[in-house]
């Protein structure tokens, strides 16, 4: 069965009853405190965020652009820059894993530091610091991570933004309920109060955040990291000030929140590596509902910086149902059947580990189709009518989407291919950076993602800091 | 008067010997120790505490307030702001000592600052503030003035004894001040006699509210600038010989400086932290202790040196000719892996250049795994668990069931769920903590709670400060700050202004401590000089009891804190083997348990049907509790070395659990809760790596890679690259003729798989009769033959060791000194937070040591533990 789209509205509306009401739009419409004066004055904010799949596209298979499994990005590529030939070997040293340190790389073009960090920041997060040096503007949340995504035996293989000093950027929301409450959601149990209790666990508030903000500031006994990660919470006890006591959903029309998920997640998920059994049905509902959030937490500008993930690095399930694009039937994925395995020897993983670019490679043609249907399908719900900025330009074109993936070639046989040629492609950024073309760029990720910072106007670059940069030029608009 | 105090002051020895520390310096003087109740020497390396090397209990550790005004110059401090050195706690028994004897001295060796200093300028005093006091000696102008309370003068001390005018110069000078019983005064200075007076009172008139504090009064404003190198009080009046003696001693006569605590030379540095890595990921794959390619072994400075079969590769100051370096920089090495970069070439070249010298040996690749950088100084944030705890201790509250269930689970990293850096937070936490906030205040009797801290039900601000500073101390795990203080002030004029009651207010007051990240985090000093410092008294308190009980210190252990116990290492051992009594000590060490063998993996265990058709989530339950009681009974009720958990011949099953391991048992276990069970050598069964809850990270196959990685990851500390990209990972199915063992030799026989995964797949040998779930088994499903024989490497060592059963494996790593060293580093990281590095390797070892010369118990590792200065101490960071 082909999912049928959803759409955002609809959906949010349709599951129950929701409780954003659209006067809400009005009410986040602060005054950026603590914007960029380039945001203010061009009324567009800066956005960034990154957008991971899992397995990558073998480089061989990239090269038959939008005749092959690029075939769904063809209706946005006049939004898009496809970057080829980006390689993140920096993150290939020897004896380590493309599924984590590829996946780790991916954003951030170094190695990770350990199980649950990156080897430093990711673009979005250099980016976000830059442009919003003192917070976010009032009313739109910290950096909010989300996916669809079951293996999960590191935290690089799902989760795709970072800060500086490599940790992640924010918790994971894995199930399209909790990207409602974190977004949307009501925090502070405030609402019933009357207006005295509301006023006195506002004092409560307000004495927390001086808290915090005595051990963020010059007099704090905290070393860097440790400050650093308590101006993380206090970035979040403002975020649920704002939602607890200035932001007031409409709860009359009421719908509720997303019905709770009805595919594994958390250990369940990842049952020792072995991959689970999943419908492409259960799999696109629960990824577009997700998708459908986040584009809309976009949207309505409650979110400027973050990732999401569709698929985690090393992803491991058997995925069986028809799969079909623009109305036609392409294929019928039965990872199980046809690889004639059960455990984690029958997941769809195994068609990248089987690639030979002599053969036809339907089954994991068929997968990365999808996989790009599905990307499609996400910045399709940021480009429509109702997405059209001040500029004139869709919310698409104005962010920067950075797309990226764990590994490029799929091919064996060369350990030094494995991570050349990674997939990437990005938006234009609000005229930023070129769109509408494929490039093959020759280049190392880590160069490739300084100009990105270099086009946003960030003066902070990743990776080493004694390392001669060569800047992409050809990427910049 | 205290009866040890007293029994100390009829000690009369003329030689000193020091313990500081819990270990013997040396430091011999000619000075007498008869009546000596605080002495100071300043030679602290660093950090804002000075001890009390009296060896007199109590112990008066002083504390500087603001670092920055003060510089540490070998034994001597000086002084060049205005700051305050005050004593930790009251100096109650100090009073009462004086007091019974009615007679007392001061001795300090200073150099003045200044020539000129008034207020008296505070150099050492004992008192309240500016005008209540025991003593003071200070500086008036250009002369000592000596103020001492009694009951023929006011209680500021006044009049007061004066040096002769023109009597302080800025030069290093001896002032000793005596008092007798009968009223005799004297002041000297530089061994003479200066000065002297008389009093016709006694001290009765003294007060115990005071504080000891150098360079300034109690209270501020009467700072003295200057250098303390030594100072000293009696209990009773030295005399004219000792006087001339002490003086003649000098000031360096007790110096114990040594070289800062856990310091290494720059050069040991440069290779644990530049050149170890390198050759730890690059070249010791083939040129280590087992893999001696070529013959040559990089591991050990001795066999580095002495280079391959054919030459010497290291020739120290000489890179052009060396091997080792011409090998890598013409990329012929690493063989068959990426060159190194330009950098670490450069780094290998500059090492030889400046003469090849070694840092820790052997190079042990896990000290590299994380790098070098300070890893130290992630401030923890609370766990679930230890929130719960923490909860339960402060407010004898349980809060458990609502954290559960509100609180986002903590993820893993490195092995455990409580790795500092990974325990963020998100916008749901905020929500939660907000929100159990609220539950525990709607919990709690806030009149009685409050009642603890104050009687004083007002709202007015001294009474209201009082309470908060008093409650939040005990909340807070600290004393309140200032600004502390102001923000949850306003919180209950507040409620005063709309009317609110008191309880309404303190139970606000409450909700924003537990909101505050002084509760929810661990908070430790972490700003410095770059080296290392003494904790503050309660945040070691509050280490020890995290580390412990997984809670916030208890009163008894708050009060030690506060009189300065805990840097009395016999103290500390004290509060440690107190603590160790406490059931919160068992729930800690099985919390570590857990994490380390990540036992709630078996909550999410769902095996094959077809392969396991008897498996039910009460067995995984089982397998989880046999592995608990198992370790409760050993190390807890046993006692026994922790090593044991790896053999130990008994175990706790349930029946169930007895028929899924095809145990034969006398009598029927019971079906619900466990029994001990002793094993035969029949089950093949010892210790906890025959228990199912370990067995089954092997997966439905009982994967040889699964468990050999566990064994060697977590019994061993052992390093294993991950598999190259081009590695196609997926596990080769078993067959007929084709078991684990069959599968496991080919890839070791694999010439590009083979030097890993033969330092780790033969560790799973012994444990190819037991099946995914643990079961015992003679053959696999497809009729194999299954050994328990087998060869393993333990990391680090030379050579293989041949082993024919699975127990005769199980006892060679119980008393293997890796496997025993590997517990200790794990349970130090679960008790740090954090993965350990090279800088933590020599801390480490001496505590394992330590621990394993005392026994090897749980109890004897956390003392080793506690009493370390590596543990006692943080490193500080200098501020940017």
């Amino acid at each position: 069965m082909t999912p049928r789209p959803i759409n955002r509205r609809a959906a949010l509306k349709g599951l129950g009853s929701i409780s954003i009401a659209l006067p809400l739009l009005e009410e986040w419409c602060f005054p950026a405190l603590g914007s960029s004066s380039e945001t203010s004055s061009a009324a567009i904010p800066v956005r960034s965020f990154n957008l991971f799949f899992g397995l990558g596209i073998p480089a061989p298979l990239q090269e038959e652009g939008f005749d092959g499994v690029l075939e769904p990005l063809k209706p946005l590529r006049d939004k898009l820059l496809i970057m080829r030939h980006v390689d993140q070997v920096r993150c290939d040293q020897s004896g380590i894993n493309a599924h984590f340190d590829g996946a780790s790389g991916a954003f951030t073009a170094t190695p990770p530091q350990g199980e649950a960090k990156a080897g430093g920041a990711s673009i979005d997060q250099l980016i976000l610091r830059h442009h919003y040096p003192q917070g976010q503007p009032a009313g739109v949340a910290g950096t909010v991570v989300a996916g669809t995504f079951f293996r999960r035996s590191r935290v690089s293989r799902y989760v795709h933004s970072y800060r500086p000093d490599g940790t992640v950027a924010a918790t994971m929301m894995e199930r399209p309920r909790d990207l409602f409450d974190r977004i949307f959601g009501q925090v502070g149990q405030v609402s019933g109060q009357d207006a005295q209790q509301q006023h006195l666990k506002r004092s409560v508030l307000d004495s927390v955040v001086e808290q915090y903000k005595y051990y963020t500031g010059g007099r704090s006994p905290l070393g860097t990291s440790s400050r650093s990660k308590v101006a993380d919470h206090l970035d979040r006890i403002r975020e649920f000030e704002q939602r607890a006591f200035t932001l007031h959903a409409d709860q009359a029309d009421g719908p509720g929140r997303p019905k709770p998920s009805e595919l594994l997640h958390g250990g369940l998920a990842d049952p020792g590596g072995e991959g689970i059994d999943i419908t492409l049905d259960a799999l696109t509902t629960e990824w577009r509902l997700m998708a459908d959030l986040y584009a809309t937490a976009i949207q309505m500008d409650r979110v400027r910086f973050g990732a999401l993930t569709f698929l985690a690095a090393g992803e491991r399930i058997r995925l069986s149902g028809d799969y079909t694009y623009m109305g036609q039937k392409r294929y019928t994925f039965e990872d199980s059947r046809k690889l004639n395995a059960s455990g984690s020897q029958g997941c769809s993983h195994e068609w990248w580990h089987q690639f030979n670019e002599k053969k036809d490679n339907e089954a994991l043609r068929a997968h990365a189709h999808m996989k790009m249907r599905e990307l499609a399908y996400f910045m399709q719900q940021l480009d429509g009518p109702d997405c059209v900025e001040a500029n004139d330009k869709t919310i698409l074109e104005n962010m920067l989407l950075t797309i990226s993936t764990e590994s490029g070639d799929g091919r064996h046989n060369d350990v030094k291919r494995e991570l050349s040629g990674v997939f990437h492609a990005i938006t234009g950024a609000n005229g930023r950076f070129k769109t509408g073309q494929i490039a093959d760029l020759k280049s190392e990720g880590l160069d490739v993602y300084n100009t990105m910072l270099r086009g946003m106007g960030v003066k902070a670059r990743l990776g080493p800091t004694d390392r001669e940069s060569h800047e992409v030029a050809s990427i910049l608009a | 008067m205290s009866r040890w105090r007293s029994s100390y002051i009829g000690l009369a020895t003329i030689s000193l010997w020091l313990l500081v520390g819990g270990g013997l310096l040396g430091a011999k003087a000619d000075r007498a120790e008869e009546g000596l109740l605080a002495l100071y020497n300043f030679c602290e390396p660093s950090g804002p505490i000075i001890q009390d090397i009296s060896g007199v209990p109590p112990s008066l550790p002083l504390r500087i307030e603001l670092m920055q005004r003060v510089q540490r110059e070998g034994s001597q401090i000086k002084v060049t702001g205005d700051t305050r050195i005050k004593s930790l706690a009251l100096s109650e028994e100090l009073v009462q000592v004086i007091k019974q004897a009615n007679a007392f001295s001061i001795e300090a060796w200073i150099t003045p600052g200044l020539k000129q200093q008034k207020g008296p300028a505070r150099i050492v005093t004992l008192s309240r503030n500016g005008s209540e006091r025991c003593f003071t000696l200070g500086q008036d102008g250009d002369a000592f003035d000596v103020r001492c309370r009694s009951t023929q003068t006011n209680a500021n001390g006044i009049p007061s004894l004066g040096s002769k005018d023109f009597s302080i110069r800025p030069e290093l000078t001896h002032v000793i001040y005596t008092r007798s019983p009968e009223g005799q005064l004297k002041l000297y200075l530089n061994g003479a006699l200066n000065h002297q007076g008389h009093d016709e009172g006694t001290l009765q008139a003294w007060k115990t509210n005071v504080q000891l504090g150098l360079a300034n009064e109690s209270d501020g404003n009467r700072a003295w600038k200057g250098t303390y190198h030594l100072v000293a009080l009696f209990g009773r009046a030295l005399n004219e010989q000792e006087v001339a003696a002490h003086y003649q001693a000098g000031s360096q006569a007790l110096d114990t400086s040594v070289a800062p605590l856990l310091v290494r030379s720059p050069e040991a540095r440069f290779f644990d932290q530049e050149v170890a890595p390198i050759l730890a990921n690059h070249c010791l794959e083939c040129h280590d202790s087992f893999h001696t390619k070529g013959g040559l072994d990089l591991s050990k400075q001795a066999s580095a040196m002495k280079g391959s079969k054919h030459e010497a590769v290291i020739l120290p100051g000489d890179p052009e000719g060396s091997v080792l370096w011409e090998s890598v920089w013409h990329d012929d090495m690493p063989e068959d892996r990426p060159a190194l970069s330009l950098e670490q070439k450069q780094v290998l070249k500059r090492w030889i250049e400046q003469g090849a010298t070694w840092g820790l040996d052997p190079i042990d690749p896990v000290l590299f795994v994380h790098g070098h950088q300070n890893q130290e100084n992630w401030v923890r944030r609370l766990t679930r668990e230890e929130y719960v705890q923490t909860i339960g201790t402060t407010f004898q509250i349980d809060i458990r069931r609502q954290a559960m269930d509100i609180l986002p689970t903590d993820a893993r990293a490195d092995g455990f769920s409580n790795t500092a850096y990974n325990l963020t937070v998100d916008l749901q936490h905020v929500d939660a903590y907000a929100e159990l906030a609220s539950i525990i205040v709607q919990k709690l009797d806030i009149k009685a709670f409050a009642g603890r801290f104050s009687k004083q039900i007002k709202f007015t601000d001294n009474d209201m400060g009082a309470l908060i500073q008093s409650m939040g101390k005990w909340i807070l795990r600290g004393p309140v700050q200032e600004h502390e203080l102001f923000a949850l002030r306003g919180i209950t004029t507040g409620v005063a202004a709309t009317g609110g009651s008191y309880e309404q207010a303190i139970g606000l007051v409450i909700e924003a401590m537990l909101q505050s990240p002084r509760f929810l985090y661990r908070f430790e000093s972490q700003q410095g000089d770059g080296t290392r410092w003494p904790l503050e008294p309660h945040a070691l308190a509050n280490r020890v009891s995290y580390l412990l009980w997984g809670s916030s210190p208890d009163a008894a252990l708050v009060q030690a804190a506060e009189e300065g116990l805990l840097y009395d290492s016999d103290r500390l051992k004290g509060e440690v083997t107190r603590m160790l009594e406490d059931s919160r000590a068992i729930g800690r060490s099985e919390a570590f348990l857990i994490d380390w063998l990540n036992l709630n993996r078996l909550n999410q265990l769902s095996p094959s049907a077809e392969y396991f058709p008897h498996w039910s989530p009460q067995l995984a339950k089982a397998m989880q509790e046999e592995t608990i009681a198992f370790f409760r009974h050993l190390v807890w009720e046993q006692k026994r070395p922790l090593h044991e958990l790896f053999n130990a011949r008994f175990t706790f099953l349930n029946q169930a659990l007895a028929n899924h391991y095809q145990i034969q048992v006398q009598e029927e276990l019971p079906l619900i809760g466990l029994q001990k069970t002793e094993l035969t050598a029949d089950s093949r069964r010892g210790g906890l790596l025959t228990h199912g809850s370990v067995l089954s990270i092997g997966g439905d196959e009982a994967s040889m890679v699964a468990r050999g990685l566990f064994m060697l990851h977590e019994v061993l500390r052992g390093v294993i690259q991950d598999p190259p990209p081009c590695v196609d990972v997926t596990p080769v199915p078993t067959g007929s003729g084709l078991s684990q063992r069959v599968i496991a030799t080919k890839r070791i026989e694999n010439k590009s798989c083979g030097g890993c995964h033969s330092k780790f797949e033969p560790l799973a040998f012994a444990m190819e009769q037991f099946d995914g779930l643990g079961r015992y088994q003679r053959q696999d499903r497809h009729g194999n033959l299954l050994r328990e024989d087998g060869a393993l490497h333990i990391p680090g060592d030379s050579t293989q060791q041949p082993y024919a059963t699975s127990l005769e494996l199980l006892d060679f790593i119980a008393n293997h000194p890796r496997a025993q060293a590997t517990l200790t580093w794990k349970i130090i990281q679960f008790a740090m937070g954090r993965p350990l590095t090279a800088e933590d390797a020599p801390a480490v070892e001496a505590i394992h040591q330590a621990s394993m010369e005392a026994g090897g118990t749980w109890a004897s590792l956390m003392t080793a533990l506690i009493t370390h200065p590596w543990f006692t101490t943080i490193q500080t960071e200098q501020p940017q």
